[in-house]
């Protein structure tokens, strides 16, 4: 019985496949980034139009962002990349196929900036109204305003929760081995047909991402916690 | 568009609710299962001090995983290591279940651990049991503290049930990717699906959400509404 648990569990296996997951690795940081990127820049538009004074543009905005937020990720992700592509070919009269990577990317940069928007904009009113208000005073535009005053005050008290947030990303870019990015998950799925072993690929993979996001989790924490004391 | 929509979306709406009624069962049981367990963690970590350690490492795996990792772990890894669950559709909620009851246990902990002190202490006082005084005074207060969350983890299982299909459980996104493969039109029903969820987690959210507000306001936790 042991032995055969044993033989089960064989993390020589895991190991000895470490330079393909360390590849596989490579793409779940590489959406991570780019997805990342774009979750920002699109939430940061998201935040300063549910701010403008245009009520139809912020509900616009709102509306958006609460999609984003109520769409389950694999379905935006299979939406991103079989539709989209279908209509531009009806559009210009030719085939397109979409890359795996570019779909990733929208799908998971658009689904995370549900919640990072809402977090920006956290962050942008818990600026007191009086820095605005002095900067105003000051003679400064409105657009320098909330690039120089607002912002940079925003973003520095919600580091540490925009770095939670990319944790959570983290976790989410494992979805797209779904559409053959060849991440950490399609590589575990495409050994472990091949060597006939799930049990001891599948438990390792669950292992690593643990063990990758504990650590990242303990170190933000111990960072957000310095950052208040001695950034805020 | 309208063609296409009479060949592929119309014959197939019995397919589409069979799919439906799938991902409702998922749902609810893996939200129920994952209430239990994250319950009996959070229970465990407060008041059996010895295991404590047990509970926390468990709340800290399912959080820290990836619940498409946990999904097919739990699939394809747990009948070889325990000849358990005997079915994909029985790994799909448990591996849902798994996945949120880590921070259920996490959120009801710190619910339980909001309840002021004086609370338990007056109860004792009063020469209530250890077992009256947590199912009469502090979990009451503690589940209006934590509604709101729990709400929340509710739609995180909906969202996260599609992924069910995934492992061949034949849930509503499972028979909608059937028939993108077999028409090869994805526009029409894809979309279609996309509308769907939003229109299943948008009002069941503000529906809870507002649920929760009332009674958290009727039994005072808040004193204005929210």
């Amino acid at each position: 019985m042991l032995d055969n648990l044993q033989d089960l569990l064989d993390p020589q296996l895991f190991w000895g496949y470490r330079a393909l997951l360390f590849a596989g690795l490579r793409f779940n940081l590489l959406v991570l980034a780019t997805s990342g990127l774009l979750s920002l820049l699109l939430s940061l538009i998201i935040c300063v139009i549910r701010l403008s004074r245009f009520a139809p543009a912020r509900w616009l905005a709102g509306g958006f962002a609460e999609l984003a937020r109520n769409t389950p990720e694999y379905i935006l992700l299979v939406w991103i990349h079989f539709v989209p592509p279908v209509l531009i070919g009806l559009a210009l009269h030719t085939r397109v196929a979409a890359d795996p990577l570019v779909s990733a990317t929208l799908a998971l940069g658009i689904s995370s900036s549900g919640y990072v928007s809402e977090t920006l904009r956290a962050g942008v009113i818990s600026v007191p109204r009086g820095h605005a208000e002095a900067a105003l005073a000051l003679g400064l535009r409105p657009g320098t305003i909330f690039r120089r005053i607002v912002l940079p005050q925003a973003l520095r008290r919600m580091l540490p929760e925009l770095l939670n947030q990319a944790i959570s990303l983290f976790k989410g870019t494992t979805l797209v081995s779904l559409i053959a990015v060849p991440d950490v998950m399609y590589q575990v799925s495409m050994i472990s047909a091949q060597e006939m072993q799930p049990v001891p690929l599948y438990t390792g993979a669950a292992l690593a991402f643990c063990l990758i996001v504990v650590t990242a989790s303990l170190l933000v924490r111990i960072f957000a916690e310095r950052w208040r004391r001695v950034v805020l | 568009m309208i063609e296409n929509w009479n060949r592929i979306v119309w014959p197939n709406v019995p397919l589409l609710l069979q799919g439906l009624l799938v991902s409702a069962e998922i749902c609810v049981l893996g939200f129920v299962a994952a209430l239990i367990a994250g319950f009996v963690a959070a229970l465990v970590r407060i008041y059996l001090p010895p295991l404590r350690w047990l509970a926390v490492g468990y709340s800290e795996f399912c959080r820290a995983t990836p619940i498409f990792v946990q999904l097919v772990w739990v699939a394809y890894v747990w009948p070889e290591l325990f000849g358990w669950p005997r079915d994909f559709f029985t790994a799909g909620w448990v591996a849902l279940a798994l996945q949120s009851s880590g921070y259920i246990a996490e959120t009801l902990r710190t619910g339980i651990e909001a309840v002021a002190r004086g609370h338990r202490e007056a109860a004792y006082a009063l020469g209530m049991r250890p077992g009256a005084t947590l199912r009469r005074i502090v979990l009451p207060q503690a589940f209006l503290t934590v509604a709101p969350s729990l709400v929340n983890q509710l739609i995180v299982v909906v969202k996260s049930s599609t992924l069910v299909s995934v492992i061949a459980v034949p849930d509503l996104l499972y028979q909608v990717l059937g028939i993108v493969n077999k028409y090869y039109e994805p526009i029409e029903i894809l979309t279609l699906t996309a509308l769907i969820y939003v229109a299943v987690t948008t009002p069941l959210s503000l529906l809870l959400n507002g649920l929760s507000a009332r009674i958290r306001y009727r039994y005072g936790y808040v004193s204005g509404r929210e």
